[in-house]
């Protein structure tokens, strides 16, 4: 049990009232500034870099730990409460948990997204302890071809849970599709839909999308249509506290979604985005009460956070064990063990134990701190809905528009702000669903550079898409998901 | 998300709500022309490639095929008298007639950052946006919202810069 | 009332963030916040503090995209003509500007400092057939599709050493199979799992790995041998290849002269300070110092070759 009196050592220097402090300080600024749509992690601990000149290397990185599990804490925050989603990895949080939100379960939501969290949190950080080596072989073994079968495998499960009308559900999935061709195309280098406008050669940016269809979607419909009267405020009721039943709902969720969440943050193409959408359907499909889903499933919470979180810590695996930076949080914890003249990997375990243990213990330290603080907060947020609507409404926007001036700074995306806030719109108005766009804008690049990839390195072969056993597994299930409704359906009718 | 059916019949009573005409071509009419748009841009664009066999073209091609096919398809869904009931929101009926003048207030407010974030900077902008979208909701203590505005505005501006994000000037125009 | 409450938290923390300084010297960083270029201009303007050559406050700016074609646009727009207005720049962005069909022209701004290179690597999987990169390039040779080759983006830095590798082992440039992988970390997996014959990338990226043995490089794109890396040049192998990830500095288009002489001074000041050679160290940057007018030459001569090679590897006209 050598790794357990490593760990004993790593929480000694981990409660030290200085590292505590930090890891308090972390926690603060990275909910703070995960509530801001579209600054995530990455972008904070890449602004809190410089800290590095002053601060000792291993209080900072208890800070940037904070900052990791602390911006996932606050981005469900903001999903749940206000309809605004600023990371793909909280999506799917927010098509349920607004609902649970308005229908004045908010506190519930909040939360079994706050417990969800850090048991998934918890679990990943035991495991990134005693099996870190193990599980990091597996970003080895993905090929293209099993990383394309995943995005396949997604995208069915999607489709199969979409809306009520299957064309406008194809045609939301479409437009997604579209968007995320936009841009410079990676395997070529050419630009792609730019139409000269140079703004719009890295891409549409994920979070404008996210925000406008989302939060200024919904307030140029809401202001169309609200109902003035004075009922209007809803009473928030049930405030406190999870019930026996949600807690009944929540803990299998919680550990199905810890399960697909941190293998797959170990990858390195895999992140936050498919463990999250696949813990949503799965949810779906195996709840008990599948008719409450888009009414607010508290399931549609408790699995999809969970599993954001286990991939937050899942990228925490590759990047100290072997110093592989699997996602851009990673690379920039990477550029911050450089400052300090560091190199992650194998080595930095028996050159700094010190420095490696004391991370991973203040992660459960950090975990038990996010806790305290959001449970008790969970309650104060959920006030934020008292807030008269026309002062939260023109709040939310103001923030959606702050979020995307700061990623970008750029007067283009603002612009793009407005024309898909007016499509969300006319989305809502014409019963088209919303979430298909992100799937195709999340997942339509993704499927299409591993597929040109792995048919690249295959030579042309299409054979190589099913060469692995986990790529051919993946797709057959993926069909499975397409063809057992249609052939149940095609017997019962028989029958 | 969707709706349930029995929602229907009440939409029928209640004169059809926002949705006046049945019959909105415009919007199969606006998927063909989005189709259309992607297949143009990737006419220019190779669809084949040396090893992979799919270029940078296809997908693109694929996304515009699909969108003009399914703009058909709901072309004729229209013309067959396909319902479209509005989404219900939290604050809002889809059964309810639209506010126009409500509607192009808040528009408005979603595009006064457009204009004047880089000019007047954040602090400003917030304050205008924010009062116009609590002047479409119906609030009419425009003073009170100019100051909370701008309350928000300034807190964030400083909290966010101080935190190293680039929000601009405080007012640029004046040259902070 | 409320709503203040609510507000109070955030305010705390405001108090919790230090100030900025008053800003003097407007910084173009044309990427985002923790790459490299990010890293450049930072590092660079601390050590011009550190060294006391330049201690009064810089305003940065992040601009990221397309190379930085994206930012250098935006530089170019705002600071025509300004005095103190500088942005950080590299090899990537003179292959970008060709591919993007971007409007820059690198020859309107002026050329202040060449400050560092990473030299790239080429490496195969540690149970790889080919242990030199002699026999590397016979399979090229023999069956170049068969052999893909992962790296960076397409017509960026280590897509064109590759392809000078190729011209200078005489294999057509066109027929090679080159994958552009998002991230060095794709590139290292790909390598190890088989889905790559060989990868490209810079030393600091692949080093790490063959440390673990995990994979084996097999050449160096710099002029002589690194120290504590025990890796023949391509030269040494017999192609006539020297390619570096530089990293430099520009100033304003229509810089005034004066201004300029005393950037280009302070540069020549900061390669030479102990601060620097600090920074350089921890970074694992190699220094690749060049002043004013030779390296305005030297993005000229870089202009052509990249040029050149983009159009023999078919990404540009």
């Amino acid at each position: 049990m050598q790794t357990f009196s490593l760990l004993m050592d790593g929480f000694g220097v981990a409660l030290q009232p200085m590292n505590l402090f930090y890891a308090l300080l972390g926690s603060i600024l990275g909910t703070a500034i995960g509530i801001l749509p579209g600054i995530g992690p990455a972008l904070t601990i890449a602004l809190l870099l410089p800290v590095t000149i002053t601060v000792a290397p291993t209080s900072a990185f208890i800070m940037f730990a904070g900052v990791l599990y602390g911006a996932m804490y606050g981005g469900s925050t903001t999903s749940i409460l206000i309809n605004t989603p600023g990371e793909a990895g909280s999506m799917m949080t927010a098509l349920e948990g607004n609902k649970m939100a308005r229908s004045g379960r908010g506190a519930a939501a909040l939360a079994t997204a706050a417990i969800g969290s850090f048991v998934a949190g918890t679990i990943a950080t035991i495991l990134l302890t005693f099996a870190a080596p193990a599980v990091a072989e597996i970003a080895f073994y993905f090929r293209p071809a099993d990383y394309f079968a995943l995005t396949v495998l997604a995208f069915t499960s999607m489709a199969v849970v979409m809306g009520t009308s299957r064309v406008r559900g194809f045609i939301a999935l479409f437009i997604g599709l579209a968007l995320g061709t936009i841009g410079i195309d990676e395997m070529s280098g050419q630009p792609r839909l730019t139409f000269g406008v140079s703004a719009l050669l890295d891409g549409m940016e994920l979070t404008v999308v996210l925000v406008s269809l989302f939060a200024v979607g919904e307030i140029l419909y809401v202001a169309s249509r609200y109902r003035s009267n004075s009922d209007a405020l809803i009473p928030i009721k049930g405030q406190a506290w999870m019930t026996k039943e949600d807690w009944k709902r929540s803990w299998k969720p919680w550990l199905r979604g810890t399960a697909l969440g941190f293998p797959m943050g170990a990858l390195p193409a895999g992140g936050s985005e498919i463990p999250t959408m696949l813990s949503y359907t799965l949810e779906r499909k195996l709840s008990k009460h599948p008719e409450e889903f888009g009414h607010g499933a508290i399931e549609g919470v408790a699995g999809p956070e969970a599993a954001n979180n286990a991939a937050a810590a899942g990228i925490l695996i590759p990047l100290l064990t072997l110093g592989l930076p699997t996602s851009a949080t990673a690379a920039v914890l990477l550029a911050a063990f450089q400052n300090y003249g560091l190199q992650p990997g194998p080595f930095l375990f028996t050159s700094n134990p010190q420095l490696v243990w004391g991370l991973i213990a203040s992660l459960y330290v950090g975990n038990v701190m996010l806790l305290v603080l959001n449970l008790p907060l969970a309650g104060i947020w959920v006030k934020l809905l008292a807030i008269p609507r026309p002062q939260l409404y023109a709040g939310i926007l103001v923030f959606a528009t702050i979020g995307i001036w700061g990623v970008s700074g750029s007067v283009v995306d603002l612009l793009c702000m407005v024309v898909i806030g007016l499509a969300g719109y006319v989305m809502r108005v014409y019963d088209f669903p919303i979430a298909p766009v992100l799937i195709g804008l999340i997942l339509g690049p993704m499927a299409e550079v591993q597929l040109r990839t792995a048919l690249a390195a295959g030579q042309g072969n299409p054979a190589v898409l099913v060469s692995t056993p986990l790529s051919a597994i993946l797709l057959t299930i993926a069909m499975l998901f397409l063809l057992v409704p249609i052939l149940l359906k095609r017997l019962k009718a028989s029958a | 998300m969707p709706n349930n059916l029995h929602d229907v019949p009440v939409t029928a009573q209640a004169g059809g709500g926002g949705i006046a005409a049945p019959r909105p071509f415009w919007l199969a009419a606006i998927v063909i022309a989005l189709g259309c748009v992607c297949l143009y841009a990737a006419f220019g664009l190779p669809q084949g490639a040396r090893y992979a066999g799919i270029g940078p073209g296809l997908f693109v091609t694929v996304a515009g095929a699909g969108l003009v096919v399914l703009g058909l398809i709901l072309m004729v869904q229209i013309a067959r008298g396909e319902r479209f009931q509005a989404q219900d929101a939290e604050d809002a009926s889809g059964s309810e007639k639209s506010d126009w003048p409500a509607f192009f207030t808040a528009l408005a407010a979603a595009l006064v950052p457009v204009l004047t974030m880089q000019a007047i900077g954040l602090p400003i902008t917030a304050m205008l946006s924010f009062t116009l979208v609590a002047r479409s909701f119906g609030s009419r203590k425009t003073l009170m919202d100019l100051v909370y505005g701008a309350i928000v505005g300034v807190v964030a501006w400083v909290l966010f810069t101080r935190l190293g994000l680039q929000l601009g000037g405080f007012l640029p125009i004046a040259g902070f | 009332m409320r709503f203040r409450k609510a507000l109070l938290p955030l305010a705390v923390i405001a108090s919790l963030a230090s100030g900025a300084a008053h800003a003097q010297v407007n910084v173009m960083l044309p990427a985002n916040p923790g790459g490299g270029w990010d890293g450049t201009g930072r590092q660079a303007f601390q050590a011009l503090n550190d060294a006391g050559i330049f201690t009064e406050g810089v305003n940065f700016t992040n601009t990221g995209g397309a190379g930085g074609t994206i930012g250098l646009a935006e530089f170019q727009g705002a600071q025509t003509g300004k005095a103190d207005a500088l942005a950080v720049f590299g090899a990537i962005t003179v292959g970008s500007i060709i591919l993007n069909s971007s409007p820059i022209n690198l020859a309107d701004f002026r050329p202040v400092a060449r400050l560092t290179a990473e030299y790239l690597v080429i490496a195969v999987a540690e149970n790889s057939p080919y242990t030199t990169l002699e026999e590397l390039v016979a399979g090229l040779k023999a069956d170049t599709g068969a052999n893909a080759i992962g790296g960076g983006s397409a017509g960026g830095v280590d897509h064109i050493a590759l392809a000078l590798l190729a011209q200078a082992a005489d294999i057509p440039v066109v027929d090679l199979n080159y994958i552009p992988q998002a991230s060095g970390a794709e590139t290292v997996t790909g390598v190890v799992n088989g889905t790559l014959a060989a990868g490209i990338s810079g030393i600091s990226e692949f080093q790490q790995f063959a440390d673990q043995g995990r994979i084996r490089i097999l050449g160096v794109t710099a002029a002589e041998r690194k120290e504590g890396l025990d890796v023949p040049t391509f030269k040494e192998a017999g192609y006539d290849v020297e390619v570096a990830n530089w990293r430099g500095i520009l100033g304003a288009p229509g810089m005034p002269d004066d201004n300029y002489a005393v950037w280009v001074d302070r540069f020549a000041q900061l390669n030479d300070s102990p601060a620097w050679t600090t920074v350089l160290k921890t970074q694992g940057w190699d220094q690749f110092f060049l002043p004013g007018a030779e390296f305005g030459t030297f993005i000229a001569d870089e202009n052509a070759r990249i040029g050149a090679i983009l159009k023999d590897a078919g990404l540009a006209q």
